[in-house]
C-alpha cells in the first residue's frame, strides 16, 4: 500500500487486505446464523418455488424471470424492508426504499470461515470482474467514494487481490474544489503521485451525496454501478415510486407486486398540511434524493410537522407515505392501517422497530441476496412517546449519525444476523425469501426504467454473447 | 504496546489506514484531522511519537511540532511532506523534527524510519 500518492488517493496492493479492517469489531467474532446462511444458498428454483407457496396466486414463471433477470445498470442495490402486519396479522415485508451504493459487507459475519473476504469478494469476483474482463478497454482500476471508508478499503484490497494489480482509492467528495478525479469525453482520471491524470478502465463507485453532479451519464469507464442506475430510481425515491407502479401494473396478471407504503409522489409544499389531514394525523415526509435517514420525517403530531415544514424547502416537491405504525397510533382505519411488527419483547418487554437491509448483487445466475442485517430503533414501539420526544426516536431506524468531523453510527441499535441477535427479530426463513424476492423485484423495476429512459447499456451485449455460447 | 503515538493528517483515510497498520505491530495510536484536535489530544495524552501532516486545514505540522516540543522535549517527530518539499523538510529538521517523510507514504518503510528513532 502506498498511502496519499496524492491528495485523497491512496494506492492499495495485492496482499492489503486487512478482515479486522473492513468489519465491525463485534461482527469478527459473530457467527452467522445456520438460518441465514442456509437462506443465502438457496437456489432461485427453491426460493421461487417457496414464494409461490407463500402466495398461491403468484405465477412461478414470472417469479423465475425476475430472479434469473441480468440488470443491465442497476446490477448492485440494497433495499430497506420492514416487516408489518395488519388487523388481521396479515404479515408482510414492505419495501421502504432502494439503493445504488449500498453499505452493509462490515455487518455481515462470514458465510464461510475459509474465506476471509466473505461478501466483498463474492460482489468483486461475480459481479465486478465479469463485466470489467468484457469491458475491453485499457487503463488502471478504481475505487471512487464519498463516504463508509471501512467498507471501500475493502473493496479496493479485494480488487486488488481478485485481479492481481493495484487499485487507486480516490476520495471524490461533493465539496472538494480540487478534487482526484475527472471525467474526459466519458472516460474517468484519477491524479497519480506525479500529479498526472492517469486514465482508469473500471471503476467501484461508493459516491452517494448528489452522485449526479460529478459522474456523467454513457461513460466509457466501466463502472459499478453508472449514474444511470441512481437517477432511475436508486438515489431517488419519487423515482423509485414511480417504477414500482410501473412494474406492478406489468405483472398485476401474473399475481405479484412491489409492496410498499401507500404513496404520493411529487406533492407540493402547501399540499403537506392536507396530505397529513387526510392521513388521520400521521405520515413520512421524504425528501425524494435524501439519504442516510437524513431528509426523512416520521410526522405524528401537528407540532412535528410544523418542525418539519420549517426544515423542509417550500420550493421543493415531497414523496409522502402512510406511517407504519406503533401500538399507541391514533385515529387509524384499522382496516387499512399496517403496524411495525417490532423485535421480540426483550426481558423488560420493550419491543423496537426495525428494517431489514438485504444487498443483492447480479451475477451469471441473476439477483443474487449477498449480505443482510438489520438496525432497530431507539424507543419501543409498545410504550407511549413522551410528550417532548421526537416520533423518529420510535420508528427511524438508519444508523449514520453526521456529526461535526463526518459521518459515525450508533452500533447498539446494529442487529447481526448471528446466532446471538438474529433470533431477536422474529424472521424466519420465509420473511427472508418475501423480503429477498421483493427486492429483487425492486432491482428489476428500477433496471427496466433505466433502460426505459436510457437504452441498452453495452453490459447487454455481454451477457447475451455469454448466454449463447452456454 | 511500547509507544504511544499521535498521528495528524487530515485525510481521514490516511489516518484510519496507518492507525491500523501500526496498531498491528503494537503501537497505540491516536489521530488528529486538525491542529486544534491534536493540541487537544497532547492535552490529554504523553505521546512518545508524532507523525505530523505538514498541510493541515488550520495551521502547519511546524506549528504542532514546536508546541509538542516545548510540552514533552523528548518526543519524537516525523514531519510528513509532499514530494520535493525540501525546504519544508529543512525547517522542519531546523525546528527540531527528528525525521522527514515525503508523500508517498509506505507503512512499512514508515514503520522502519519509527523504529529507528
Amino acid at each position: 500500500m502506498k498511502l496519499s500518492i496524492s491528495k485523497n488517493v491512496h494506492l492499495v496492493e495485492p496482499g492489503d487486505f486487512e478482515p479486522t479492517d473492513h468489519w465491525y469489531p463485534r461482527v469478527l467474532n459473530s457467527n452467522i446464523h445456520p438460518l441465514v446462511s442456509y437462506f443465502l444458498n438457496l437456489t432461485h428454483e427453491q426460493l421461487a418455488e417457496r414464494y409461490h407457496r407463500l402466495h398461491p396466486q403468484s405465477d412461478l414463471a414470472s417469479l423465475l424471470e425476475i430472479l434469473r433477470y441480468q440488470p443491465q445498470y442497476f446490477r448492485w442495490a440494497g433495499t430497506d424492508l420492514m416487516h408489518v402486519t395488519n388487523h388481521e396479522g396479515n404479515r408482510k415485508l414492505t419495501v421502504i426504499e432502494t439503493n445504488s451504493c449500498p453499505s452493509g459487507q462490515k455487518s455481515m459475519p462470514l458465510l464461510d470461515l475459509n474465506v476471509e473476504q466473505g461478501g466483498y469478494k463474492r460482489l468483486i469476483e461475480k459481479t465486478f470482474k465479469p463485466m470489467v474482463d468484457a469491458h475491453t478497454m485499457d487503463g488502471a482500476l478504481a475505487v471512487i467514494y464519498d463516504k463508509n471508508p471501512m467498507e471501500n478499503i475493502g473493496y479496493a484490497a479485494t480488487i486488488a487481490d481478485v485481479f492481481e494489480e493495484n487499485v487507486f482509492l480516490a476520495k471524490f467528495d461533493k465539496a472538494d474544489i480540487d478534487p482526484p478525479v475527472k471525467f474526459d469525453g466519458g472516460i474517468m482520471y484519477v491524479r497519480n503521485e506525479k500529479e498526472e491524470w492517469v486514465k482508469v478502465r473500471a471503476a467501484f463507485r461508493y459516491v452517494t451525496q448528489e452522485p449526479w453532479t460529478r459522474l456523467p451519464k454513457q461513460t466509457k469507464t466501466l463502472i459499478l454501478n453508472p449514474i444511470e442506475a441512481c437517477l432511475s430510481g436508486g438515489r431517488n425515491k419519487e423515482i423509485a415510486s414511480a417504477a414500482y407502479d410501473v412494474f406492478n401494473e406489468q405483472f398485476k396478471d401474473k399475481g405479484i407486486g412491489i409492496f410498499t407504503p401507500k404513496t404520493f409522489r411529487k406533492v407540493k409544499y402547501a399540499e403537506l398540511q392536507g396530505h397529513f389531514d387526510r392521513l388521520g394525523g400521521s405520515m413520512v415526509i421524504k425528501v425524494p434524493d435524501s439519504n442516510a435517514g437524513q431528509g426523512v420525517y416520521t410526522v405524528v403530531s401537528q407540532k412535528e410537522l410544523d418542525h418539519a415544514m420549517a426544515e423542509i424547502n417550500p420550493d421543493d416537491e415531497y414523496l409522502i407515505q402512510e406511517l407504519i405504525h406503533s401500538n399507541f397510533s391514533k385515529n387509524l382505519d384499522p382496516t387499512k392501517a399496517w403496524y411495525h411488527v417490532g423485535t421480540i419483547p426483550d426481558s423488560k418487554g420493550r419491543s423496537f422497530a426495525f428494517d431489514l437491509r438485504l444487498m443483492m448483487h447480479a451475477t451469471d445466475e441473476g439477483i443474487r441476496p449477498l449480505a443482510v442485517y438489520s438496525r432497530r430503533s431507539r424507543f419501543p414501539l409498545n410504550q407511549e412517546l413522551p410528550e417532548d420526544m421526537n416520533s423518529w426516536e420510535v420508528y427511524g431506524t438508519n444508523l449514520s449519525i453526521k456529526g461535526e468531523d463526518g459521518w459515525t453510527y450508533a452500533d447498539e441499535r446494529l442487529m447481526l444476523f448471528d446466532i446471538r441477535n438474529f433470533g431477536q427479530l422474529g424472521l424466519g426463513i420465509d420473511e427472508l425469501i418475501k423480503g429477498f424476492i421483493q427486492s429483487a423485484m425492486a432491482v428489476y423495476a428500477i433496471d427496466q426504467n433505466a433502460i426505459k429512459i436510457y437504452g441498452s447499456s453495452p453490459i447487454k451485449d455481454y451477457f447475451t454473447t455469454q448466454n449463447q455460447e452456454s | 504496546m511500547n509507544k504511544k503515538i499521535l498521528i495528524v493528517e487530515d485525510d481521514v483515510v490516511f489516518c484510519r489506514l496507518l492507525t491500523k497498520f501500526l496498531s498491528r505491530n503494537n503501537y497505540e495510536v491516536m489521530d488528529a484531522q486538525n491542529g486544534k484536535d491534536a493540541f487537544e489530544l497532547m492535552e490529554m495524552n504523553e505521546f512518545k511519537l508524532a507523525i505530523l501532516d505538514y498541510r493541515l486545514p488550520d495551521m502547519t505540522g511546524l506549528e504542532i511540532l514546536e508546541k509538542l516540543k516545548s510540552k514533552s522535549p523528548g518526543s519524537k517527530i516525523i514531519l510528513i511532506t509532499r514530494y520535493g518539499d525540501q525546504d519544508i523538510a529543512n525547517q522542519a529538521i531546523e525546528k527540531g523534527a527528528d525525521a522527514f517523510i515525503s508523500k508517498p507514504i509506505n507503512p512499512n518503510e514508515l514503520l522502519e524510519v519509527i523504529n529507528k528513532l
